[in-house]
């Protein structure tokens, strides 16, 4: 027993969870960092909230990672996923508001496991031999991945909405299911994308009449904020004091960095509150980052990334069944996508969508989220290159 | 129950998704390069614009000194009680950090026992507009509150105390007119520096404060201090130091400047006393007077009403903005036109008491005439109807010129922001302003000193000196220069017509009108004035004296008028004689003469 187990995490990928720990303890130092300035005396001891949060995300990291992923994922990915469907309806009834946001229920965040449980209920259901992968079990991903998307857009929290779209694509292009319609729905997509930004850029570009242009906004069918923050990203100059105000921010803290950083508990951007204390410990936890330890830091984040993220994947090719294999990409491409658009908001060349840097930025119900995730990739690493015994 | 295939993934579709991520995160290193590397000193640049905020801090302001090193206008600490407003700063709208300051303020003044000198208004503006700056809740307090203040520190941690300097005036309202005073104001705005904040600079306001102004003031150095977000104070680190401004130093003597005010004390009127060698301004006043030192640290609006309502203008230079008519003291200048113009020395005029041109009658002051008269006699005895006769006889012209080229009818240039003129009036002048052609009457009546003729002061001090020198006007000066006296003109007097007109005024002195400015051991030259006035339907006189000594070699000139006197010789005679007496020192009485000398020689007319 004590062998085959110590066998076991023989098994569990070292550079996989190397990344991880590496991801953590930054984490856990700049939060430290970020909330060090706060005047509140339980808002500076957030950097042991997410100790914590480390701490049992790590013996969750290690239950999901010594079950098979198969049991896990073909047995309660469908309960998980119910369970959290349920969560996230309970959202807009009973949960609790936070700057104009209903997120919450009960301290946590449903709309982060409900991630989790789309990505396994994918896997689940695209590596079933029973089902055909074509056009019914498209229509099925949509139903599956839009009930929930269309419960966290409700909250609203586009950037969680937003960022399954790459996951199921990544999934369903792996899968091979529909190819046809999934690159149709690519293009719509990227021509929607572009159409968007293009009647903003014209709206605000040309020297229209005011109603003429308030139509082409209207156009786009976004809320305010949301236009509000493709403007800024399109025009990063237009409104330095209001809506540009943290891209700015976030951006001189970035620069200011320069190559080795201003040092440790050093940065200036949120010890003077310029970047702002609401969203210096989460959403822009990069930019103390970047500020304080230079672009040195901020490529050693990079490559602790790639480390992840690439050994995610080696995990996924060495497995041999698909339920593994798709969860993997699945898993690895909502961490990139959070990575992606987190840091490329940070230095302004995205729009700003409040989208957390996995690992690094405080936030619980995430923090545990991607560690279960990433329990259940080891636990793929672990039992996935043995084949199948049971046909 | 559905069975699970076994693998129907491709690993290359895998493979293309680590390519991608790869790409994307080279992508982020490049874009990261780019904004930390590339755009560091442009973005570490706008960090350093957002939070650092310039302050100009003025460079102590330079001192003032008589010609012996006597100091008049210097600077001393005064200690004010300040709030560091980050220290209460509280959170939401900024009404509750100025309620706190304010509620703060209460109580230290409750605390020290003095009155609230701070509106809430006050705070809430300092809150608003200059955030990281202390704000001055006292100024200028005393000792005894300070020793309090430093005993109840503690439950206090926003206040502290706050050093500035101010100026002071050690001789107090001594030659209060040509030093001035000053105000606070925002400093002159340094080239190519952004400046967000200031402390208030002293800027002169009058004399020699103003006209030296830029001399005076030091050269501005930068305070930098970090702000955060919300504009409070974060950190203060000094930029480049400021500079004191340089030291002024006068021809003023306060030994001489004291003695000129001793004697005007409680008289309206002014006084100038010149080095006639090269134009030095020794003392120069204005009766009455103010103490400057009420001007500082702020001018209250009690002492300001004070000074500009009293009907005596204590504020008014009388010395360079007074204008006056110089009465018999312009006789000289009469004197010396005509001799150049041809009139012989030896000109006699039978005075009966009264000179009469077709209607006009003007009359001598000895109403039974002089009898015939020459003119270093009627120097001496001052008789109107010799001068009219020989204004007459020249005509206007030449005495025109003369004054003109002495001075008069224009501002001398003295080192004063503000001088008057006077007047020296002309023919078109008349026509243009008075709708009158010029009248023989009015040669009359400027060639001795009445009329539409008007002088300051200074004017009539410098026009002395220059009677005292030989002939040469110096342009009259109150800051010590190098290099040689700046000549305004020289005038073409021969030696015969300056010794005439010079021994005139010397036997004012000795025999005539102004012998009360006789001082024992030195030889003195004067000549008196009374210049009746119409001031609102009350007849008034003003009366002079000019004199110079010591009358071989003279070293001072001097001019008093007093508005309202008796005459020249009774009223400002003694005067001259006492500021005289100060600068030349008197020998004691000598025993023969004590008799004659107990009672003072009788003085009649002008």
């Amino acid at each position: 027993m004590l062998k085959s187990l110590l066998e076991r995490f023989q098994r569990l990928n070292p550079l996989l969870f190397a990344c991880m720990a590496g991801l953590i303890v930054i984490g856990v130092a700049f939060v430290y960092s970020a909330c060090s300035v706060r005047e509140d005396p339980e808002l500076r001891m957030l950097y042991m909230r997410h100790a914590e949060m480390g701490v049992a995300g790590f013996v969750v990291y290690l239950l999901l990672a010594w079950a098979n992923y198969r049991t896990v994922i073909r047995r309660w990915g469908w309960l998980v996923y119910l369970v959290g469907l349920v969560l996230l309806a309970l959202v807009p009834l009973i949960g609790e508001a936070h700057m104009g946001a209903r997120r919450w229920l009960f301290g946590i965040q449903p709309s982060e496991p409900a991630k989790l449980a789309v990505v396994m209920l994918l896997a689940w259901l695209y590596s079933r031999r029973d089902v055909k992968r074509g056009a019914v079990m498209f229509l099925l991903t949509v139903i599956a991945v839009g009930v929930p998307a269309v419960l966290i857009l409700m909250q609203p929290d586009l950037g969680t909405a937003m960022v399954l779209v790459p996951t199921v694509f990544a999934m369903l292009f792996t899968a091979r299911v529909a190819p046809r319609i999934v690159w149709s729905c690519v293009l719509v997509g990227v021509s929607a994308a572009t159409l968007i930004l293009g009647l903003i850029y014209t709206a605000e570009k040309s020297d229209l009449p005011r109603e003429r242009r308030e139509q082409l906004i209207a156009m786009t069918h976004l809320k305010p904020h949301q236009v509000r923050r493709l403007q800024v990203f399109l025009f990063p100059d237009k409104d330095l004091h209001g809506s540009g105000y943290n891209r700015r921010q976030s951006e001189i803290a970035v620069g200011s960095g320069g190559v080795w950083g201003k040092g440790y508990l050093k940065g200036e951007q949120y010890m003077l509150g310029y970047l702002p204390p609401s969203v210096s410990s989460n959403d822009f936890i990069f930019a103390v980052l970047a500020e304080e330890a230079g672009f040195a830091g901020s490529l050693t984040v990079l490559l602790l990334f790639l480390g992840l993220l690439v050994s995610g994947l080696w995990v996924a090719i060495r497995c041999q069944d698909d339920t593994g294999r798709l969860f993997c990409v699945g898993i690895i491409t909502l961490t990139f996508s959070h990575m992606f658009i987190n840091i490329a908001m940070t230095i302004g060349i995205m729009p700003i969508t409040g989208l957390p840097l996995p690992f690094i930025s405080y936030g619980r119900t995430f923090m545990l989220t991607m560690m279960a995730a990433f329990g259940i990739v080891q636990s793929v690493s672990i039992y996935g290159r043995e084949s199948e015994t049971r046909f | 129950m559905g069975s699970y295939g076994q693998k129907l993934t491709d690993s290359w579709r895998i493979a293309l998704f680590a390519l991608l991520f790869t790409a994307g995160i080279v992508f982020l290193a490049v874009s990261l390069h780019r904004v930390q590397v590339e755009r560091f000193s442009v973005l570490a640049l706008d960090q350093l614009r957002q939070s650092v905020r310039r302050v100009q801090v003025p460079g102590p302001r330079g001192r003032i000194f008589d010609r012996n090193g006597v100091c008049l206008a210097d600077n001393r600490a005064s200690y004010c009680i300040a709030y560091y407003v980050e220290e209460l700063r509280k959170r939401g709208p900024w009404i509750n950090t100025i309620r706190a300051v304010d509620a703060d303020v209460d109580r230290l003044a409750a605390e020290l026992g003095i009155p609230r000198q701070i509106s809430f208004a006050a705070i809430s503006n300092h809150v608003l507009q200059s955030l990281p700056m202390p704000l001055l809740a006292w100024r200028d307090v005393d000792q005894e509150t300070l020793a309090r203040w430093a005993e109840t520190v503690e439950p206090f941690p926003a206040v502290d105390v706050f050093v500035q300097p101010e100026r002071i005036y050690p001789q107090g309202a001594l030659a209060a007119h040509v030093l001035g005073y000053v105000g606070r104001d925002r400093p002159l705005p340094l080239p190519g520096q952004k400046i967000h904040f200031y402390l208030p600079e002293m800027i002169g306001k009058q004399g020699i404060e103003q006209q030296y102004n830029s001399t005076l003031t030091g050269t501005s150095g930068g305070r930098l201090i970090r702000v955060d977000a919300r504009g409070y104070k974060h950190a203060v680190w000094e930029g480049e130091p400021s500079v004191a401004g340089a030291d002024v130093h006068l021809t003023l003597d306060v030994e001489v400047q004291r003695a000129l005010e001793k004697v005007l004390r409680g008289w309206r009127g002014a006084g100038v006393v010149i080095d006639p060698r090269n134009g030095e301004v020794l003392a120069l006043t204005s009766s009455p007077t103010f103490n400057p030192n009420d001007f500082v640290p702020i001018l209250t609006p009690g002492v300001w009403k004070r000074l500009n309502d009293d009907p005596a203008l204590p504020l008014f230079n009388r010395a360079v903005l007074g204008r006056y008519a110089p009465g018999s003291t312009f006789k000289p200048v009469t004197a010396i036109a005509a001799l150049r113009h041809g009139i012989s020395p030896d000109l006699t005029y039978v005075c009966g008491g009264v000179f009469e041109l077709g209607t006009m009658r003007l009359r001598c002051w000895n109403t039974y005439g002089h009898g015939e008269i020459a003119m270093r006699k009627a120097i001496e005895q001052s008789c109107n109807a010799f001068f009219c006769h020989l204004g007459h006889t020249i005509g206007f012209g030449p005495v025109y010129e003369e004054a003109r080229r002495l001075g008069l009818g224009a501002p001398t240039g003295i080192d004063l922001p503000s001088e008057a003129g006077g007047l020296l009036p002309t023919g078109a002048w008349k026509e243009k302003k008075m709708r009158d052609a010029w009248r023989p009457g009015d040669t009359c009546q400027i060639a001795i000193g009445q009329g539409l003729l008007l002088t300051t002061p200074l004017q009539m001090a410098l026009l002395t000196a220059t009677f005292a020198n030989g002939g040469t006007v110096y342009r009259p000066h109150l800051v010590r220069r190098a290099g040689l006296p700046e000549k305004l003109n020289t005038m073409a007097w021969s030696p015969e017509a300056l010794a005439l007109v010079r021994g005139g005024m010397h036997d004012v002195a000795e025999l005539g009108t102004g012998r009360r400015v006789r001082v024992r051991g030195t030889s003195v030259a004067a000549k008196t004035g009374t210049a009746e006035v119409d001031v609102g339907g009350v007849r008034r006189k003003n009366t002079w004296v000019t004199a110079f000594a010591p009358f071989e070699q003279p070293t001072v000139a001097i001019a008093i008028v007093v508005e309202s006197g008796e005459s020249g010789g009774l009223t400002v005679a003694p005067m001259v004689h006492d500021v005289l007496a100060a600068i030349f020192g008197e020998a004691p009485p000598e025993e023969r003469n004590g008799t004659t000398d107990t009672t003072a020689p009788e003085v009649r007319g002008d």
